[in-house]
C-alpha cells in the first residue's frame, strides 16, 4: 500500500464524513464549501499522482508527496482564518443581542413600575 | 438639554451608591443610567435602591467597551443631547462635570475629555501606567494630528452626534483610545479639559502585567487599524 492510496482512502472518507455531517446539520453548507473543496482537491491529487509529480517537477519539489503536505497544512490554514472571522463575527453579534436584551428588560422593568 | 450620565459598573458595590448620590447632588437636572456589567456582588441592587438612577443589568459580562455601548444605545433612543460617561468606581469626580460639559454646551467641541495630565494636578501613579499613557498620547497625536494628554482617561462628555455614532460603532474592550482615533477619524472637534481624579476608593484595578502587554498591543493594534479603515469602516 502506498501513500498515494492511504491519502486517497482517507480524502473519500474524509468527504463521505463532511457530507455526512452537512445532511445531519451538523454543519452548515457555508462553512463545510472549504472543507470539501480541500477533501475534492487532496482526493484528485491522490488519485491522479502523475499530476502531483508534474507539478511538483514544475516547481523543483524533489519528494512529490511532500507537495501534498504543502497543500493541505496550506489549506488548514485557511480554514483556521475562516474560523477565526466567523468568531468574530459571532462575537460581535452575540455582544449586540445582550445590549439589546439588557435594554430591553429596562425598558419592560421600567414600565412595569409606572 | 437632556444630559445622561452613563456610569459603567462591575462588582463595584461599595463605590456605586456614592457615585450615584455624588452626581445627583452636582447635577440634579441630570438623568443618571448604571450599566450593570454582570456584577456577581450587589453593585445592581445597590444602584437601584437609591431610586436615583435607571439600571440596565447586562445578563452577561461583556466588557467595558461593550457595556457603554449600550448606555449610549440607552442615550441614543432617550433623546439625549449630552451624555457623559463616568466610571463607577468613584475615581472621577461629579464635581468636575460642569467644566467637563462646558465646551460642548459653547458649541465648540463634539467630545471633552477629562485629562489628569493636562494642568498638574494631584493625581498619582506608577511611572509604568504614566509610560504608557505617554505612548498612546504621542500614538494618538502621530495618527490623528489631536492633542490628547489623558487618552485613557474614561471621564468624557459627548454630544447627540457622537452618541449616535458610538450606539452604532464602538471599540470592544480598552475602547477609550481607540474611541478617540474614531472620532478624529470622522472629523469631530476634541476637547480636554483638566481634571482631578482620585485612585479607585475600593475594588480591585483589571491590570496586571500580562494583561498589560495584551493591553498596549490590543490598543495599538486597534488604532492603527482605526486609521487604516478612515472615513468608512462601519459595521
Amino acid at each position: 500500500m502506498n501513500i498515494y492510496l492511504l491519502s486517497a482512502l482517507f480524502c473519500l472518507v474524509f468527504l463521505f464524513a463532511t457530507v455526512e455531517l452537512i445532511r445531519r446539520r451538523k454543519l452548515q453548507e457555508q462553512y463545510a464549501l472549504l472543507w470539501l473543496l480541500l477533501g475534492f482537491v487532496m482526493a484528485g491529487f491522490s488519485l491522479f499522482p502523475q499530476l502531483l509529480e508534474r507539478i511538483s517537477r514544475a516547481v523543483h519539489i524533489v519528494y512529490a508527496p511532500s507537495l501534498l503536505f504543502l497543500i493541505g497544512l496550506l489549506c488548514s490554514l485557511v480554514l483556521i482564518l475562516h474560523l477565526t472571522i466567523v468568531i468574530s463575527r459571532l462575537h460581535r453579534r452575540v455582544t449586540r443581542l445582550i445590549q439589546e436584551l439588557a435594554l430591553m428588560q429596562e425598558r419592560e422593568r421600567r414600565g412595569g413600575r409606572a | 438639554m437632556k444630559l445622561l450620565i452613563i456610569i459603567p459598573a462591575y462588582n463595584e458595590e461599595d463605590s456605586i451608591v456614592r457615585v450615584i448620590s455624588s452626581v445627583n447632588v452636582w447635577r440634579e437636572d441630570a438623568d443618571i443610567v448604571v450599566v450593570n456589567d454582570g456584577s456577581t456582588d450587589r453593585t445592581g441592587e445597590r444602584a437601584e435602591a437609591t431610586g436615583k438612577a435607571a439600571v440596565i443589568h447586562m445578563p452577561l459580562n461583556v466588557g467595558i467597551g461593550g457595556a457603554m455601548q449600550t448606555g449610549y444605545r440607552y442615550a441614543a433612543r432617550g433623546g439625549y443631547d449630552v451624555a457623559v460617561q463616568l466610571d463607577g468606581d468613584g475615581q472621577h469626580e461629579a464635581q468636575e462635570l460642569d467644566k467637563l460639559l462646558a465646551p460642548l454646551l459653547a458649541g465648540e467641541a463634539d467630545c471633552c475629555i477629562g485629562s489628569r495630565f493636562l494642568h498638574k494636578t494631584d493625581y498619582r501613579s506608577s511611572w509604568s501606567r504614566r509610560l504608557g499613557i505617554r505612548f498612546f498620547s504621542w500614538m494618538v497625536h502621530w495618527m490623528t494630528g489631536a492633542k490628547a494628554t489623558d487618552p485613557t482617561s474614561g471621564f468624557r462628555a459627548v454630544n447627540r452626534k457622537v452618541i449616535e455614532l458610538f450606539a452604532a460603532d464602538y471599540p470592544e474592550d480598552y475602547p477609550e483610545v481607540e474611541a478617540i482615533v474614531l472620532l478624529r477619524q470622522r472629523g469631530f472637534r476634541l476637547a480636554e479639559t483638566s481634571v482631578r481624579m482620585h485612585e479607585r476608593q475600593s475594588g480591585e484595578s483589571s491590570i496586571t502585567p500580562l494583561k498589560s502587554m495584551y493591553y498596549m498591543a490590543k490598543v495599538s493594534l486597534a488604532v492603527l487599524m482605526t486609521r487604516l479603515r478612515g472615513e468608512g469602516g462601519a459595521l
